[in-house]
């Protein structure tokens, strides 16, 4: 079953200074099935993350349209979790009080939700923790807080937004196989936005890649590597390196000549 | 920069381990810094420069307060300006914070009244007095009015920069998570906003406690102020000196008993906000 629809998705921003309308999406259409993993990739300032926010209901798009589960997007909603790459938690909540947010606006009772909150701080490798506050973790741990967030709240679809761009590069080579882990067990549907070739080759079942910007469709890339996947065995496989060498060519070719702008903080047009 | 290791560590002196004990307890770290402040005074006070009419040294103000004290005239004054206080800063609270946020949520109100507010907020606090004693007279009111006036505006500006420092992807965040417009501004919004309300409270708190006494001493039949400004009349340096000190203590205290371990169980266990005594780590 298909859980996600972007249907001739078009992003039209109007500058509040000069006036001018400037195309972050052009015609971005694509599907995400139930259970699968797909990326976004893109050159910066395409509108990747235009695209997620559109797919969230943080922005509405002026042309085309989203459905999850058929039903057409209108406004955020609690069937598209987001893991943000500020990773976003509730200071003033402990890691058992931001993991049961979801849980609590739903209505369901103190006991179900902490029992349902332990089990997913547990899949992320947070049990113990939870009475800590946000600021008392680490970046990595952050982060798998913000997952287990979204998890429990058991999203048709989970939106992840550049989630590893800000932490190191060694935690973020566990934090990918974590998450790898996570969804062979658990097989949420996760539509991913990052600008790392690599990460989205290691972690998806296919990648969209997009143009430069008015943003359209370039090519949606199939990854072939068997489940489960580590980085061990990735880094040696030669489905692994031939797909990332395919899109490397891909994003090159589209080269800009006049590119060379500075990438705008945290990547993609924004919002 | 030396680095240090367990074998050449000598045994720390004794002395040493004292004062590090000593510095560390609570008493003397509110108390040590006034001990150089008080003793100046006391030196200034004994060498005779000034005429003991105008200046007054710790001893004779220390023998004034145990007099005031006994005679029950003291508490009765500070229990006046307390009530007062709490009077002028309960109500300011009760009108200032709904409004803040009604100004920070609303951009229509915010249009309508941000003019007005800048204009109220130019017309100084002891200005008001002249009609409020015409409207009120002499009473309790007319001195509320005033501290109301005074603690609103500061904490509605508080409330809208502190509104406005919300992160836009923790609202973000809670909407995905399934929170409407009023789970998302009580749970969301008023926490976010409260380390520059926590600040707002605390100029707040700090303008009313200086508009009451100058409305005591304006208004005044009892109080602090009055206590100060009627001591003045008759010459009395001594209490002038004594109701100076009774201000500080009173604003000290009420940082230290309320004012501090609200935001020590709010904002800085929260990682929002560092703790001013803790500096940089």
């Amino acid at each position: 079953m298909t859980a996600l629809v972007i249907e001739g998705l078009e992003k039209v921003y109007t500058d509040a200074y000069s006036g001018e309308e400037v195309v972050a999406i052009g015609d971005v259409s694509f599907t995400v099935e139930q259970g699968e993993f797909v990326s976004v990739l893109g050159p910066s300032g395409c509108g990747k993350t235009t695209v997620l926010n559109a797919v969230a209901g943080f922005v509405d798009p002026t042309g085309g349209e989203v459905r999850v589960d058929g039903h057409e997007v209108r406004g955020p909603g609690p069937d598209r979790g987001v893991v943000f790459q500020s990773h976003a938690l509730f200071p003033w909540k402990t890691v058992l009080g931001n993991v049961t947010f979801g849980l609590r606006v739903q209505g369901i009772r103190r006991r179900e939700r902490e029992e349902r909150g332990r089990e997913f701080l547990e899949l992320v490798g947070l049990d113990g923790f939870e009475r800590r506050y946000p600021h008392e973790l680490s970046g990595g741990m952050q982060q798998r807080l913000g997952v287990a967030r979204v998890l429990t709240n058991e999203p048709a679809v989970m939106l992840m937004d550049e989630p590893f761009a800000s932490i190191d590069a060694q935690t973020r080579r566990r934090l990918q196989e974590d998450l790898t882990r996570i969804f062979e067990k658990r097989r949420p549907t996760v539509f991913f936005v990052t600008h790392d070739i690599d990460e989205a080759v290691f972690l998806s079942d296919r990648i969209v890649v997009l143009s430069h910007r008015p943003s359209s469709v370039q090519e949606i890339v199939p990854v072939d590597l068997p489940r489960p996947r580590t980085w061990r065995a990735a880094v040696d496989a030669p489905a692994f390196r031939d797909t990332v060498a395919r899109i490397n060519d891909l994003l090159r070719v589209d080269e800009d000549p006049e590119a060379g702008e500075p990438e705008p903080a945290g990547g993609g047009a924004g919002a | 920069m030396a680095v240090r290791t367990p074998r050449t560590r000598r045994p720390v002196p004794v002395h040493r381990r004292v004062w590090a004990r000593l510095t560390r307890s609570p008493a003397f770290r509110t108390l040590g810094p006034f001990v150089p402040v008080v003793a100046l005074w006391w030196i200034l006070a004994e060498s005779g420069l000034f005429p003991p009419a105008f200046f007054v040294g710790p001893d004779v103000v220390a023998a004034e307060f145990v007099e005031m004290v006994r005679k029950g005239v003291l508490p009765g004054y500070l229990s006046d300006s307390l009530e007062r206080l709490v009077y002028g800063v309960g109500f300011g609270l009760l009108i200032g914070l709904p409004m803040g946020f009604l100004t920070a949520m609303s951009l229509r109100v915010r249009r309508a009244l941000w003019p007005i507010l800048l204009f109220f907020q130019a017309i100084a606090d002891i200005a008001w007095l002249p009609i409020v004693i015409v409207w009120f007279g002499f009473s309790l009111t007319a001195v509320t009015f005033v501290i109301v006036y005074t603690i609103m505006f500061p904490l509605m500006l508080s409330v809208v920069s502190g509104v406005e420092q919300v992160p836009r992807e923790l609202v973000r965040a809670a909407r995905s998570l399934g929170a409407g417009r009023t789970r998302v501004f009580f749970e969301v919004v008023v926490p976010g906003a409260l380390p520059s309300i926590a600040t707002g409270i605390r100029t707040g708190l700090g303008y009313g406690w200086r508009a009451l006494v100058a409305a005591e001493i304006i208004v005044g039949t009892s109080g602090i102020g009055f206590m100060m400004f009627d001591a003045r009349r008759v010459g009395d340096v001594s209490q002038v000196f004594l109701g100076m000190i009774v201000l500080g203590v009173l604003w000290y205290m009420l940082d230290a008993l309320i004012l501090a371990p609200f935001e020590k169980a709010t904002v800085e266990r929260w990682g929002m906000v560092r703790s001013l005594e803790e500096g940089d780590r």
